[in-house]
C-alpha cells in the first residue's frame, strides 16, 4: 500500500500562461467550494463529466467524493484564493472501476471554464496516474464523450488508448496500462 | 496538398471555381434576376414568379426595410416562413438591403424562438400568420421591433388568394388567435415598398449573409456566422458540381426540404443561379398533395432527404408517375438507407446522389460525382476549391484507409460561431481547417467514406437532436427524479429520440411527459419514445452514465410510426 499522505500536503505550480494554483488532496472541508465551482459549470462542462445533462449535484455523490477510501480512490482538488477563501478551479479523481475488479480504477477530472487549456488537465492527470500507481492500479480507465477532443488529444498524449464501446454509441473509453512501481526507491516522493 | 479526388471529377466539372466573379450573394441574386428575367423563377400553389417578378419583388421588399423600418447594414432579420413564394422574395429583399438573414423554424415553440432572436439580436420578423402567436409569446422580452405578418395565399393572384387565406383560417382553423402590435402586412409592406427607392449597399465576400443556427453538445443552438464569401462560393460550387448534367434556364427542381435549412437553402439557391425553375412544397408530409406538385411540375431534379425518399416510395400513387424527365435527385442531411437508394434506382432510373457538409460550411463540402451510375454507400470526393483531410486526434494527417475525424478547408467554412470565440476556437483550426466531429476514411483515390458518428447527437429525419437539450427539458418536470436520451435506430427516420425516465411521481404517464416537451420543443425533437425505470440510471462507478445500458438493457418499440418530422 502506498504512504499515506496528509491533506495539508499542497504544492504550488505555476502553469503554462503565468498562473499560479495550489494543488492538493480533497478534504471533507471541500464539499462548499466543489458546489459552488459545480455551479458556475456551463452545460456542456456539466455534460462532459457526468455524459447527461445535470442541473444539481447529487448530494450522496458529493459526500462520497470528499470522503474517498484510502488506497481505493483518490481525488486532487486545484485551488486559487478567492472570495470566500479557497476556490476550486479543478478537480480530478479516480474510484475503484468495479467492485468486482481490483485492478482497474476509472478517472473523471472537470475544469472550471475560465482554467482550460493552461495545462491544468494535464498536471491533474499526471498526478493522478502515478498516485493510482501507487495504489497498485493495472489500469485506469476513463469514459470520454467522442467530441471532447481536447480530453482525448490529452489522454492520448499521456499514453492512453482509445476504446470504442459499442456501435452507435457517442463515448469511448479510454485506457492507460500502468506499469507497477518495482521498488519504493523509484517512488516519488511527492504527488502534488 | 495532394488532391488525388480530382481525377474521378466528370468532365466538365473545374478544380476551382472562381469567387472573385461575384462580390456578394446580392450581385449573384441580381444578375440572375437580369439574365433569366422572363424564365420562371419560384412557384408554389399552381402559381409562378418570374426572374423578373422576383427583383421587382424584393427591390421592394429591401427598400422598405431600408427606409420604413430603417434597418442598418448588418442588422439582422429573422426569417420564420415555411417554402411559400414569401420565402424567396423575403430572403433576397433582406440581403439586398445589406441584412443578415435568420433563418428560423416556424415549429419552433417559444422557449426555441426566444433563444434564437435573443442570440442573434434580430430587430426584425417576417413570421407567417400561423405562428404568429409563438411569436407574441416572446416578443416582449426580446429586442424584436419591426414585424411583418404574411398569410399563405398573400403573393397568390387575387381571387386564389382570397379562398387560400379563408380556407387556411377558417375552414382548415390554422391560424390561432395572435396579437401583436404594429404588425405590418406583408402585402403592405410590398405596395409601400415599390414607391421607396432602394439605396444600393456595397457589399463584399466577409459581409454576413446569414447566421445560421445549429445545435451543440450543450444543447444551446449557436449562430454559425455564414458571409457572403462563404454562400457565393458554396453557391458557385454546387452549380459547377452538377452543371454537366443540367441545362441554363431549361431545368424544374422540386424542393420539399424547407429551405430554412441550409442543404435545401444553398442547393435550391445553386439551382436557382443557373436559370432553374424552383417547385415549392410547403408541406410534403401530405403525401397526396406531395404527388400532384410532382405530376404537374415533371421535375428534372429533387432535393431531398432519406426519409422523404422512403415515403415517396411507399406512397400511393407514386409508381404510377411519369418521372421519365427527372435527371438528378440528390440526398443529404442523413444517411441514406441502402434500401431507400436501390429502390429509388429502380422506380426511377436515376440514383440517389449522395452529399455531405454541415452548417458551417455553408453547407456542402463533399459530394459523390452526378454522374454515378449507382448508389456507392460513400460521401464522395470534395466539391471544387475544397479540400478534405482525415486527422488523428491531435489534428496530424493520418494515411488512406485510417479512420479518423473529417476536416474540410475551402472559401465556404464559415467565419465563425456569433459571439462565441471559444466554441470557435474548438473547431477552427491553424491553416484554415474546419474539425467537423465526423468520424471517417479516405481512399488513395480521395473517396471519403463516414464511418462513425462523433457528435452526441440524433438525427431524425435529417434534423440533429441533442441529448442535452431535450434532458434540460425533462428535467424541468416536476415529476422526473433523472433523464436521459439517447438515440435508436429508426427504419423511417432513420433514429428516433428515446427517453429514458426514472419517475419522482409514480403517476407521471407517457402522454404527460410528451405533453410537456411539445411545449418546449419542436415535434422532431420530442420524444417518440418513453421508457421508465424503476431503479437509477446505469451509472459507471465515478458517476457517468453509461449510455450503452440505455440502449441494450431495455426492448424498445418495434414498428413504431416514424418520429414527427421537422414540417
Amino acid at each position: 500500500m502506498a504512504k499515506e499522505r496528509g491533506p495539508e500536503l499542497s504544492h504550488r505550480i505555476v502553469l503554462r500562461d503565468g498562473r499560479e494554483v495550489n494543488l492538493r488532496a480533497i478534504t471533507e472541508a471541500d464539499a462548499p467550494a466543489i458546489q459552488r465551482a459545480f455551479d458556475l459549470l456551463s452545460a456542456e462542462s456539466r455534460y462532459n463529466r457526468f455524459l447527461q445533462h445535470k442541473k444539481h449535484l447529487d448530494p450522496a455523490a458529493l459526500a462520497r467524493g470528499v470522503h474517498p477510501r484510502p488506497g481505493q480512490d483518490f481525488a486532487l482538488v486545484a485551488t486559487v484564493p478567492g472570495p470566500a477563501g479557497t476556490d476550486i478551479v479543478g478537480a480530478a479523481q479516480y474510484v475503484r472501476a468495479s467492485t468486482a475488479d481490483d485492478a482497474t480504477c476509472e478517472f473523471a477530472i472537470t475544469l472550471a471554464e475560465e482554467w482550460r487549456g493552461c495545462g491544468l488537465a494535464r498536471e491533474l492527470l499526471t498526478r493522478l496516474l502515478k498516485k493510482a500507481r501507487c495504489d497498485h492500479y493495472a489500469a485506469m480507465v476513463g469514459l470520454v464523450l467522442a467530441d471532447n477532443t481536447p480530453m482525448l488529444a490529452l489522454a492520448h498524449k499521456l499514453g492512453f488508448s482509445v476504446e470504442p464501446l459499442s456501435e452507435g454509441d457517442t463515448a469511448v473509453q479510454v485506457r492507460c496500462q500502468l506499469e507497477p512501481w518495482q521498488d519504493s526507491a523509484t517512488e516519488p516522493g511527492r504527488l502534488w | 496538398m495532394n488532391r488525388p479526388w480530382l481525377s474521378q471529377y466528370p468532365p466538365g466539372v473545374p478544380a476551382e471555381i472562381d469567387i472573385e466573379a461575384c462580390a456578394s450573394l446580392k450581385d449573384l441574386l441580381s444578375t440572375r434576376c437580369t439574365r433569366f428575367a422572363e424564365l420562371p423563377a419560384y412557384s408554389s400553389m399552381g402559381t409562378t414568379l418570374s426572374f423578373r417578378q422576383l427583383d421587382e419583388a424584393s427591390r421592394a421588399f429591401a427598400a422598405w426595410l431600408q427606409k420604413a423600418a430603417r434597418l442598418q447594414h448588418g442588422d439582422r432579420v429573422a426569417l420564420m416562413l415555411p417554402n411559400l413564394l414569401q420565402y424567396p422574395v423575403a430572403l433576397f429583399g433582406i440581403l439586398r438591403a445589406g441584412l443578415v438573414v435568420v433563418n428560423v423554424n416556424p415549429l419552433y415553440t417559444p422557449r426555441e424562438l426566444k433563444h434564437q432572436l435573443d442570440d442573434s439580436g434580430a430587430t426584425a420578423i417576417v413570421v407567417l400568420e400561423n405562428f404568429a402567436h409563438t411569436l407574441e409569446q416572446v416578443i416582449g422580452s426580446t429586442a424584436v421591433r419591426t414585424v411583418i405578418t404574411t398569410q399563405v395565399g398573400d403573393l397568390l393572384p387575387p381571387f386564389k388568394r382570397w379562398l387560400t387565406n379563408a380556407v387556411v383560417k377558417r375552414v382548415k382553423k390554422l391560424v390561432p388567435a395572435w396579437q401583436l402590435d404594429a404588425a405590418v402586412d406583408f402585402r403592405r409592406v410590398l405596395s409601400a415598398g415599390r414607391a421607396l427607392t432602394l439605396d444600393e449597399v456595397a457589399l463584399g465576400h466577409d459581409d454576413l449573409a446569414f447566421l445560421q443556427y445549429t445545435g451543440g453538445t450543450t444543447g444551446v443552438a449557436k449562430g454559425a456566422m455564414l458571409s457572403h464569401g462563404n454562400m457565393v462560393a458554396n453557391v458557385l460550387q454546387v452549380a459547377a458540381w452538377i452543371g454537366p448534367g443540367m441545362q441554363e434556364g431549361a431545368e424544374t427542381l422540386v424542393i420539399p426540404l424547407p429551405l430554412y435549412h441550409v442543404f435545401a437553402l444553398t442547393g435550391a439557391l445553386s439551382f436557382f443561379s443557373t436559370g432553374t425553375q424552383t417547385v415549392l412544397v410547403a408541406n410534403p408530409r401530405d403525401l397526396p398533395a406531395f404527388i400532384q406538385v410532382l405530376k404537374a411540375s415533371r421535375p428534372t431534379a429533387i432535393i431531398g432527404v432519406n426519409t422523404l425518399f422512403r415515403a415517396l416510395l411507399e406512397a400511393p400513387g407514386f409508381a404510377e408517375l411519369d418521372l421519365i424527365g427527372l435527371k438528378l435527385a440528390v440526398a443529404g442531411g442523413m444517411a441514406v438507407q441502402q434500401t431507400v437508394a436501390h429502390r429509388w434506382k429502380q422506380a426511377t432510373g436515376v440514383p440517389l446522389v449522395e452529399g455531405y457538409g454541415l452548417t458551417e460550411s455553408a453547407p456542402v463540402a463533399i459530394a459523390n460525382p452526378i454522374d454515378i451510375a449507382e448508389w456507392s454507400g460513400g460521401i464522395g470526393v470534395p466539391l471544387p476549391s475544397t479540400e478534405a483531410a482525415i486527422l488523428d486526434v491531435e489534428g496530424q494527417p493520418l494515411p488512406p484507409g485510417h479512420v479518423g475525424e473529417i476536416a474540410l478547408r475551402g472559401p465556404q467554412v464559415m467565419k465563425g460561431y456569433w459571439n462565441r470565440p471559444e466554441d470557435t476556437a474548438q473547431v477552427l483550426r491553424a491553416g484554415g481547417w474546419m474539425r467537423t466531429g465526423d468520424m471517417g476514411t479516405m481512399d488513395e483515390r480521395g473517396s471519403f467514406r463516414l464511418t462513425d458518428r462523433k457528435k452526441d447527437m440524433i438525427v431524425v429525419s435529417g434534423f440533429k437532436v441533442f441529448p442535452n437539450e431535450v434532458e434540460d427539458v425533462l428535467a424541468l418536470h416536476p415529476g422526473v427524479l433523472e433523464a436521459a436520451v439517447i438515440g435508436v435506430p429508426n427504419e423511417r427516420a432513420g433514429e428516433a429520440v428515446k427517453a429514458v425516465v426514472v419517475r419522482k411521481d409514480p403517476a407521471l404517464t407517457e402522454a404527460d411527459l410528451v405533453a410537456h416537451c411539445r411545449l418546449h420543443l419542436t415535434g422532431y425533437k420530442v420524444p417518440h419514445i418513453v421508457e421508465f425505470r424503476g431503479e437509477p440510471l446505469p451509472k459507471s462507478n465515478i458517476g457517468k452514465i453509461l449510455r450503452r445500458e440505455l440502449r441494450h438493457a431495455a426492448p424498445t418499440q418495434t414498428g413504431s410510426p416514424a418520429p414527427a418530422g421537422p414540417g
